[in-house]
């Protein structure tokens, strides 16, 4: 319980609104399949378009499929994508960032420049152009997203590894003749993780939107698969008739979204408390004085 | 004055060199031989003997780079070839829709300058207070409701509803006010915050004092002071805004059946027409990079401090 309390005051500092908002979206997108109360791709023509009922919570849609299950499936669909998406995208990001803030020199200047034109055009061309040229598919829209957002988490990345590299310890390990190896998979990268983690969280937002606007394209998640984009433009045709079946799945993005921004802008805003390496290092520091003080004691 | 357009015109004109480098080597990367595709395009059963014929015809043997020149050369005078899914000119496709998509961007930017404008000041007039709070969670609602949900809300309220506005077609200024609106939601929410923030730095700002201590009413302050202090901000990222729309025209154009840049990019995307593709791609990116470098000089006019430095 001890170990709980420095998270649990961590997250009453920041929206409390957001979180249950998020922490729904994860819940529901974790547990969809034990949770979603019938078979999302059943097709049932006769029970085609309803309104809510005992049977189905949320109605059905123009196939008669259950609304209610279906928008919980594709919670975990979406969260599954933006989970991949982020991953990728931070892998490439952190691995080249922290690359240019080692190196520095031309290195550096390569790389930013290229994340400089990345960040400069809208990420939805910049993945439809990898789609245009791959071809659509599922990992093909994972590997297009991330190409269109590991620019963001390079920069964030470099500078930090750009702030470690230029403090004491690393240069006492220079001196201590430690390996270019010892000093990047030891000190740098394990120190730059924790602080782009924490930003990458606030883009999940824009990622699941990308996420949905691409499926909403139908570039993205290709049906049976339920996600909330594809839902949508699936029962556009129907919108005169039945625009349940539009606004439902668009509210859920809406609502996700919301969450994840209001998060983004309190994490902007710097009210989350430092980063994880931060923390770790003080937490590390009151460790050594303690043992400074029972060394006086004996 | 002269040195500084002159610099950001070299500038320009070395990131044109890049984006095309980008849309050249994007298309020949791609997998496949285009040679196969189009010998089967023209109907005729794709023999190694008559794939060579096209390759030769459309310089595929050649080097590299001499395809690359050629290419630029094409582009530059307009030429982007034909469409491998159609048969038809590129260019003439694109000659209307650019017409489109021009109109489309150009109205919501000037919707997006007026509703961001009007809320901001409201936020700024009454700080804190409920306008505030009103302007801010618009703000927030505007930027995280995804843009074809927007349109779908558009068309739910105003074409179904109330059967005010047609849901789609391009006829007439009435068919242009709903994609308008839908495109600029994001935008105005954005900037919102952009004139929100500038305006209450603005006024945090000694001259303000100064205006305020000479007896300067609020409102006076906030117009004569704060808001040319804001335009070269607002520029900048008006000018951000307006780029990222042709992001959404994308997604706009295809919802409300309009024939623009960005439905024909996605067409392209969709039947992997390379060409296509490849024009669409290089018109976005002269675009972004047309309109920064207005942006800047825009900048320079209405900043005294930057003109400054370059005389």
């Amino acid at each position: 319980m001890n170990m709980l309390n420095p998270i649990l005051a961590r997250l009453n500092k920041m929206p409390r609104a957001a979180l249950i908002t998020i922490g729904l979206f994860v819940a529901l997108g974790t547990f969809a399949p034990w949770l979603a109360p019938q078979d999302p791709s059943t097709q049932n023509l006769l029970d085609a378009g309803l309104g809510p009922s005992a049977a189905h919570w949320l109605g059905t849609d123009h196939l008669g499929r259950d609304t209610f299950s279906r928008l919980i499936i594709a919670a975990n669909t979406s969260l599954v994508s933006v989970g991949s998406v982020l991953g990728v995208a931070m892998t490439i990001g952190i691995l080249l960032g922290t690359i240019a803030g080692y190196h520095r020199g031309w290195v550096d200047d390569l790389l930013m420049r290229v994340v400089d034109v990345g960040l400069s055009v809208p990420s939805l061309i910049i993945s439809l152009a990898v789609i245009g040229i791959v071809g659509p598919g599922y990992w093909t829209m994972v590997l297009a997203l991330a190409l269109a957002w590991w620019p963001m988490s390079g920069r964030i990345s470099r500078a930090v590894a750009v702030s470690i590299m230029s403090k004491p310890h690393i240069e006492a390990l220079r001196v201590l003749g430690a390996s270019p190896w010892r000093i990047y998979f030891g000190h740098l990268l394990p120190g730059t993780i924790g602080s782009v983690m924490v930003y990458a969280t606030a883009d999940a937002g824009t990622a699941a939107l990308a996420v949905a606007t691409l499926s909403f394209l139908g570039l993205g998640i290709q049906p049976p698969t339920p996600e909330w984009g594809q839902m949508l433009v699936d029962a556009l045709p129907y919108l005169e008739s039945d625009p349940r079946q539009v606004l439902l799945p668009g509210f859920a993005l809406t609502m996700a979204v919301i969450g994840f921004n209001t998060l983004g802008e309190s994490i902007a805003l710097n009210r989350i408390p430092k980063p994880l390496t931060r923390r770790m290092l003080a937490m590390r520091r009151a460790e050594v004085a303690s043992w400074s003080k029972e060394k006086s004691d004996a | 004055m002269i040195h500084f357009i002159s610099k950001r015109l070299k500038h320009s004109l070395v990131l044109l060199f890049m984006a095309s480098v980008v849309c050249f080597t994007l298309v020949v990367s791609a997998p496949g031989n285009v040679a196969v595709l189009i010998a089967e395009l023209r109907g005729a059963v794709a023999t190694p003997g008559y794939v060579e014929q096209v390759e030769e015809e459309i310089g595929l043997n050649k080097p590299l780079l001499m395809r690359y020149v050629d290419w630029l050369g094409d582009a530059v005078r307009g030429d982007f070839g034909i469409s491998y899914r159609t048969g038809q000119d590129v260019s003439a496709d694109l000659a209307n829709r650019m017409l489109v998509t021009g109109i489309l961007i150009a109205g919501s930017a000037v919707i997006a300058t007026l509703i961001s404008l009007a809320l901001g000041f409201l936020g700024a007039f009454w700080p804190y207070k409920l306008p505030d709070r009103v302007s801010r969670g618009l703000a927030l609602l505007g930027a995280s409701t995804p843009t074809f949900f927007v349109g779908a809300l558009m068309i739910y309220a105003f074409s179904v509803t109330f059967q005010l506005l047609p849901s789609f077609g391009f006829d007439g200024p009435k068919s242009w006010i709903l994609p308008w609106l839908t495109i600029a939601v994001l935008p105005a929410a954005v900037l919102s915050r952009v004139v929100r923030v500038g305006l209450e730095e603005a006024m945090t700002s000694p001259f303000v004092l100064t205006a305020k201590s000479k007896g300067l009413g609020r409102t006076a302050i906030l117009f004569r002071e704060a808001l040319p202090n804001i335009t070269p901000i607002f520029i900048n990222a008006l000018g951000t805004q307006v780029g990222l729309m042709t992001a959404t025209a994308i997604i706009v154009e295809p919802l409300f059946a309009w024939q623009g840049v960005g439905d024909y990019f996605l067409a392209g995307v969709r039947f992997r027409d390379f060409m296509v593709v490849q024009a669409c791609l290089l018109i976005f990116l002269t675009f972004f990079i047309v309109v920064n470098l207005i942006v800047d000089l825009a900048v320079l006019l209405t900043d005294p401090r930057i003109r400054r430095q370059w005389s």
